[in-house]
């Protein structure tokens, strides 16, 4: 079972990272959710035994790689992340639908802050607000999914 | 399977639940500070350049798969684009290639003057540069940073710190080179300044890239410089990086206040920094002994691909002619 599920996970985080090497421009670019991290938050709360802050680490190097960023930003913003996700992993089961999309919510603003902290470190500039809306096109995937009727723990998954 | 493992060394059977290694605060200290390691590492001590380029070979071809389906749709869209717009656009073509001839004809005969004028002031060097043409295979996913990736890289003898340009200007520089692709910061990108001129008056400043928005800034100019709205700035090419006099910008709006030292410039990228595929990879112009050039060998302008530059030759062979009966 835990290798079946393991091959699972390998299989979506490969799809999300195909996600991010696509050719994103434009206003897409901005708006694009991040799906690496949605896989992840997903599979934590799911399978916290295949899947944790270390994971997340790698994770965040591939996109680091990918993104063509200083490796470790995005490293360290996803274990940091994750941190949070699994310290609440938890409490999550007594979860209602709602509740669950405020804390993945709460996560992917947590994730793009902690990234804004460390490029503002880098010498980077905030670029305005728009610079959040990946954390609502996040939110809208999450309820898409759950809609689709993708199991994602919780209490929710009762009806 | 971390779990299983711990329940075949551990006889002692602890419940499932409370299984989980290293506290997640402990994971958390032990990531976070290898990640500021790392950080550390690849930007003040350029101990990671090798290893990236290397994983990114390796990422090369997943890359390539999945740009496939744009690709997909712009060949196809490209095959079934309706003649009329092709005929239309054969002729505009065909006019500017007229244009763009005569143009080159009154080029060379000035490059030869020029030439000419240099050997008289004794100046024993020219700078030559050349070029590769390259396609933008995707923008930059760094919401904070304004780059592009082209299709060429180390194996096509792009060096970091060449000029990239489009058909109207430059658009950047390349700032990371892989073996099959190439990063390009572009000019509107905050961490990229080059030397320019304004072409009205020879007047030198350096254009910074805004970042935010798709501008250019001219900082350090005192408010009385003579600037006027719509100038054009071009590359003066005393950085040895860009060639000189390619088109960068014209300026846009200056904001100028009496309690300010400074005049406020902004300015608009000349090249299409978002909108274009196709450009041209400039080598840092070279240092080379002058050699006497004739009239008949045309002077490689660099810009020119090698396809077109058989046919410019005929056309200026032809046009020489008559001038060099002028000159005697």
């Amino acid at each position: 079972m835990p290798i079946n599920k393991l091959k699972t996970l390998y299989f979506w985080v490969l799809l999300a990272f195909m996600s991010l090497l696509l050719p994103w421009s434009q206003a897409a670019l901005i708006v694009r959710p991040d799906f690496m991290l949605l896989v992840l938050i997903f599979w934590l709360i799911r399978a916290p035994n295949l899947c944790n802050v270390g994971t997340a680490w790698m994770l965040g190097l591939l996109v680091d790689l990918a993104a063509g960023t200083v490796f470790g930003q995005y490293a360290l913003t996803y274990t940091v992340t994750v941190f949070f996700a699994v310290t609440y992993q938890r409490r999550l089961v007594l979860f209602t639908g709602v509740q669950q999309l405020i804390y993945v919510f709460s996560l992917l603003l947590i994730s793009q802050v902690m990234l804004l902290i460390i490029k503002t470190f880098a010498g980077g500039h905030f670029i305005g607000w728009m610079y959040f809306l990946p954390s609502l096109s996040g939110l809208l995937v999450w309820l898409v999914t759950m809609g689709l009727g993708l199991n994602t723990g919780g209490r929710g998954r009762a009806n | 399977m971390a779990r299983h493992l711990y329940n075949k060394i551990e006889q002692q059977q602890a419940p499932a639940f409370f299984v989980r290694g290293p506290s997640p605060f402990a994971r958390l200290a032990f990531f976070s500070v290898l990640s500021l390691a790392l950080m550390a590492a690849d930007t003040r001590l350029q101990y990671l350049v090798s290893l990236r380029q290397s994983l990114q070979t390796l990422l090369h071809p997943l890359q390539l798969l999945a740009n496939a389906p744009t690709q997909l749709y712009l060949n196809t869209s490209e095959y079934f684009s309706a003649r009329n717009i092709l005929l239309s656009e054969n002729q505009q073509l065909k006019k500017r290639d007229l244009m763009q001839s005569i143009a080159l004809q009154k080029l060379n005969l000035l490059a030869v003057e020029n030439a000419h004028l240099h050997v008289l002031l004794a100046a024993q060097n020219s700078l030559k540069e050349s070029s590769v043409a390259a396609e933008i295979m995707y923008v930059g996913r760094d919401p904070f940073a304004r780059k592009v990736q082209i299709n060429r890289g180390q194996n096509h003898k792009i060096l970091p710190g060449m000029a990239v340009v489009d058909a109207a200007g430059v658009i950047g520089q390349v700032t990371r080179v892989y073996p099959l692709s190439s990063e390009v910061t572009l000019i509107t990108d905050t961490s990229l300044a080059m030397p320019v001129q304004i072409e009205r008056n020879g007047l030198r400043a350096i254009a910074f890239g805004h970042g935010r928005d798709s501008n250019l800034d001219l900082p350090y100019l005192p408010t009385n410089v003579d600037i006027k709205r719509g100038d054009r700035l071009v590359t003066s090419g005393i950085d040895g990086v860009y060639p000189a006099g390619l088109a960068v910008a014209t300026v846009k709006q200056i904001v100028s206040g009496t309690d300010k030292p400074y005049a406020r410039i902004v300015c608009e990228p000349a090249g299409g920094v978002e909108n274009h595929r196709q450009v041209l990879v400039v080598s840092k112009p070279q240092l080379d002994s002058i050699t006497t050039p004739s009239i008949t060998e045309p002077v490689k302008l660099g810009l020119n691909q090698a396809t077109r530059s058989d046919k410019m030759q005929k056309m200026t062979n032809k046009s020489a002619k008559p001038s060099d009966a002028h000159a005697h």
